[in-house]
């Protein structure tokens, strides 16, 4: 199209003087060209239009065929039927189980009922309080009829009831209380892995369901999991046997109420899988039933504080194969290298005494066997603090633990805020450093096992851990007969169990006063960190008992051997054989006994 | 260019303008609203209350509505153009501080003998003031970047009154309506292939950066673009209209069940069932033929428009048309892909057929602009 009015003035000069020559009227001409212009503006306008018109049209046109397709396409699947029935309330009620090892019901649901009020619907307002007191004495009935009465349209009574209780509200024949259908969370074995656990509470809350969410512990840690519809209430399994954790609650109660602790933790680790067999602490609490989180005071007070994880302690002794271990790794001596253990060992205005005075000199395992301080330190002294430091950290003493459990990461280890000499020289005893009882457990594992970094976990696992190598096999080997020679002949010897080859170390640490005001005298936090069976570890096993104190004796003893060993060794006993453990027979030692060809 | 510009022969007066109507346009909207009271009679239980009833009383409120409209020049409307816009969009403004709250969003006010959604009286404001501006506005100044800006505004203004209501539906409806006017226009296409780009560019950057540290939306906003992707994911939780949806369509197959026979009438399947997502009680009931008929019902409403449209030589008369055409399309087409799980459930009505007083009176209003232009097209 030719839009040649468009540009073609309104009046050409030429045009106008040939129109006065001919005497026409210019202003007609130009009215003409106006006419002209305006009409192919209009034209243009219009083929413009036009074009878009096309453009809109192959958009109407393929909007409308892919509707008409998905129509058919539609129309010729296979009908369904309808799953459920809608109750206008997309709250979904479901939560897996939670199950040990072997499939056992730690947690599962329970259908139950939330009662609630619609006063409005009510003939008898106050009758219908008087006889709910009569079956919840714990309700208001004043309170409770101000409700009924007042301007509220919908209030919730109770948020589950028992079968009972719902028969015998249904009986006051009140309209306006009805039953809203729910699940609740039951922990069918009471206070067993309590802490593991944690508990669940109500989230949305609605009248044909509700939502029930993790607080603590596994539950919260996997909350959106077990809460997930795609895995159609799949149970999640933990890594935890239920009867080894129960003998092992029991016997720790047990212990702990014998010898006067105020508290107590326990863990029994697989050195391979890194599997948690079982974790204890007390005091515990009733999951259905979960105590109110303290308000005031210290929260590792409170029975809801697990020990096992949260709680950081100086662990004392324990810490010594650790020292010896890595000096060994390093090639610094060797099981029997004599190592100098004159004190008290000076080192600025730090004295460093040991227990007993053990002579000039022991040899590296009888350091270990006797448990001297001042030994230790004069290998962490060779060993220094830059590898002492990389060396825990390898075994992960260093960051909280990556267990499965939402209050793992309150679990963090308390450093030395500069890893001087003496911190050092003190953390080799372990001292200065304060790290949870699985901490401990994994370290122990980790040199153990064969030398190689397992890091604890909940859940069920199908095969050993290949971790990164921490120390040779023959180093773990050598801390292992250690370990075994503190039972055979050391500080730990009410730990032997026969058949089982126990091997282990313990450690009494002072506790610290509170504000940084030195140690305690007479409270202590005793530990027995052990293996069993020492030549072929399967298992790590740490107690730890908070304040405990023996009182058989003339003098009360607190020190770990008379308090945290007998406990771990009645441990061993009754969960070896439900860890499948069966007694060995141990070979009579033929020291003393001359084979002769001579006679 | 404007009507009094052309030299009109004739122009039909008095009640002799009824024989000029778009009758066509007149019986297929009969015909879609006689659908929807039959589907509203048939999700009741088979029964004229509590939905039927007052649809037909607005149907025939709306059609006196609309006739008395065309009977009006157009040139009127097109002089009241600013002023429809301007009382649309105080009535928006108003909703905010006085509208009453309906499933968590505040879009009415209430007249009294019914609920006002000033967002659907918008939507012909809009396309109104659009039409005038472009009529006024000489063509080679439409793509002048300047020029565009007004009609931007006009677009965005109400789109974000309707946004913090929220009502992301009409929103959607609004700024696609506008800018297919714009386009009809002869606005510069470079315009809105940028705004196109910058959409897409949007989306991919949000699905980019999610799970990042720079994540442009938050956990639960993307969970929804998840179930719409895959509803099946969540088919307790939000993609439960979606899924209900597609069963209760499937079961429809080719023939439907027949008439009251459907799933969703006599059980409680879908909530909504008489608004938003009454197409699935349609398309279960009479099946694909039946599903298929009403999109081309619908399809042959927006065609006749179209065909108005294009014999109308009045540039105000052919946008306002086009761009009700447009809106009317986006209706039908975003609520046919929402319940089929083409689109995002975003809340839009089935136009004519959904159970709803704003939405019917307003399109018919709509209707008397576009039967306004047709009779008094210059001819």
């Amino acid at each position: 199209m030719n839009y040649a009015a468009l540009r073609r003035p309104l009046r050409p000069l030429a045009r106008i003087l040939r129109a006065r020559d001919t005497g026409e009227d210019p202003e007609e001409i130009a009215r003409e060209n106006l006419r002209l212009r305006h009409e192919q503006i209009a034209l243009k306008a219009r083929a413009r239009a036009e074009s878009r018109l096309l453009v809109m049209g192959l958009a109407f046109l393929c909007a409308f065929c892919v509707i008409g397709l998905r129509m058919g396409v539609i129309a010729q699947t296979d009908p369904e039927e309808p799953r459920a029935a809608a109750t206008g309330n997309p709250i979904i009620g479901q939560r897996a189980d939670i199950v040990d090892r072997n499939g056992r019901i730690l947690a599962t649901n329970l259908d139950t009922h939330a009662l609630y009020a619609q006063p409005r619907e009510m003939i008898d307002p106050a009758h219908a309080a008087t006889e709910l007191v009569r079956i919840f004495p714990e309700l208001d009935e004043e309170r409770l009829l101000r409700d009924f009465t007042g301007e509220r349209r919908f209030l919730w009574i109770r948020r589950q009831i028992s079968p009972e209780q719902l028969q015998a509200v249904h009986d006051i024949g009140e309209p306006g209380l009805l039953f809203g259908p729910r699940e609740m969370r039951l922990y069918p074995n009471g206070p067993i892995a309590a802490h593991i656990l944690g508990g669940a509470s109500y989230g949305r809350e609605g009248v044909d369901s509700a939502e029930v969410i993790g607080t603590a512990g596994v539950e919260r840690f996997f909350d959106a999991y077990l809460r997930d519809p795609a895995r159609e209430g799949e149970p999640l399994a933990l890594s935890i046997d239920m009867t080894v954790q129960a003998a092992m609650e029991e016997v720790l109660g047990g212990g702990m109420t014998l010898l006067n602790a105020k508290g107590a933790a326990a863990v029994i680790l697989d050195v391979h899988t890194g599997e948690i067999m079982a974790m204890a602490s007390l005091p515990d609490f009733d999951p259905n039933n979960r105590p109110p989180v303290l308000t005031e005071g210290d929260q590792s007070d409170s029975p809801l504080f697990n020990r096992a994880l949260q709680g950081v302690y100086e662990l004392g002794s324990v810490f010594k194969i650790f020292a010896v271990g890595q000096a060994v790794e390093l090639g610094l001596l060797n099981a029997n290298t004599m190592i100098d253990t004159r004190g008290p060992l000076t080192w600025g205005r730090f004295r460093i005494r040991d227990f007993h005075d053990y002579g000039a000199q022991l040899s590296a395992t009888d350091v270990i066997v006797k448990s001297s301080n001042i030994g230790t330190a004069r290998i962490a002294l060779q060993i220094g603090a830059e590898r002492q430091r990389d060396f825990l950290g390898r075994l992960g003493f260093l960051e909280p633990t990556q267990v499965e459990m939402i209050e793992a990461p309150t679990g963090a280890p308390l450093l030395p805020r500069q890893w001087s000499e003496i911190s050092t020289m003190t953390i080799s005893y372990g001292h200065g450093l304060s790290a949870s009882p699985l901490h401990l457990a994994a370290g122990y594992a980790s040199l153990l096992n064969g030398g190689t970094r397992i890091v604890p976990t909940l859940l069920r696992q199908d095969g050993p851990q290949q971790g990164e190598r921490v120390v040779r096999e023959d180093v773990s080997a050598v801390a292992r007969d250690m370990l075994r020679a503190v039972v055979t002949r050391g500080t730990a010897s009410f730990a032997e169990v026969p058949g089982y080859e126990v091997g282990g170390k313990t450690g009494t640490a002072d506790k610290p006063r509170p504000n940084g005001g030195g140690y305690y005298d007479d409270k202590v936090v005793a530990t027995f960190a052990g293996v069993f069976p020492a030549n072929d570890p399967q298992y790590v096993i740490i107690v730890t008992l908070d304040e405990p104190v023996e009182t058989s004796g003339a003098q009360p003893r607190r020190t770990a051997g008379w308090t945290a060993v007998p406990v771990a060794a009645e441990m061993i006993r009754r969960t070896a054989p439900l860890l499948g453990l069966r007694p060995q027979v141990e070979l009579a030692t033929l020291d003393g006994v001359v084979v002769s060809a001579e006679n | 260019m404007s009507y009094l510009e052309y030299n009109a022969r004739y122009v039909p007066v008095g009640f002799r303008k009824l024989l000029y109507l778009n009758w066509p346009v007149i019986i297929l909207l009969t015909a879609v609203s006689g659908a929807g009271f039959l589907m509203l009679y048939s999700v009741a239980g088979g029964s004229a209350t509590p939905w039927m009833e007052p649809q037909i009383k607005r149907f025939g409120l709306g059609m006196a509505l609309m006739l008395t409209i065309a009977m009006v020049p157009i040139w009127f409307w097109r002089n009241m153009a600013a002023l429809a816009y301007i009382v649309s969009f105080l009535l928006l403004i108003a909703v905010e501080f006085f509208g009453s709250t309906g499933m968590g969003a505040q879009r009415w006010i209430d007249l009294g003998f019914m609920r006002l959604q000033p967002s659907e009286l918008m939507k012909v404001g809009m396309v109104m003031l659009l039409a005038a501006y472009y009529d006024w506005l000489p063509l080679k100044k439409a793509s002048h970047p300047f020029w565009v800006l007004i009609p931007l505004f006009i677009i965005v203004l109400p789109t974000l009154l309707v946004l913090s209501q929220p009502d992301l539906g009409t929103a959607i409806l609004l700024v696609a309506g506008g800018g297919a006017v714009m386009f009809m226009a002869g606005v510069h296409w470079a315009y809105f292939a940028t705004v196109i780009a910058a959409v897409i560019g949007t989306v991919v950057a949000v699905f980019e950066s999610r799970g990042t540290a720079w994540q442009l939306l938050q956990d639960y906003q993307y969970r929804r673009i998840d179930t719409f992707l895959d509803p099946s994911n969540d088919p307790l939780g939000a993609g439960y209209h979606i899924t209900q949806a597609k069963i209760a369509l499937g079961s429809g197959g080719w023939t439907g069940r027949g008439f009251m026979q459907g799933t969703q009438s006599r059980l409680n399947f879908l909530p909504e069932k008489h608004t938003d997502f009454i197409f699935t009680t349609l398309a279960e009931e009479f099946g694909f033929i039946g599903a298929f008929a009403l999109l081309s019902l619908y399809a042959l409403i927006v065609l006749f428009c179209v065909i108005s449209a294009i014999n109308n030589k009045d540039r105000f008369a052919s946008l306002l048309t086009l761009g009700v055409a447009m809106t009317f399309f986006l209706y039908f087409a975003v609520n046919m892909s929402m319940v089929m799980g083409l689109a995002p459930v975003v809340g839009v009505p089935l136009p004519l057929v959904s159970y709803g007083g704003s939405a019917m009176l307003v399109l018919l209003i709509a209707f008397g602009l576009v039967q306004s232009a047709h009779v008094h097209r210059p001819r």
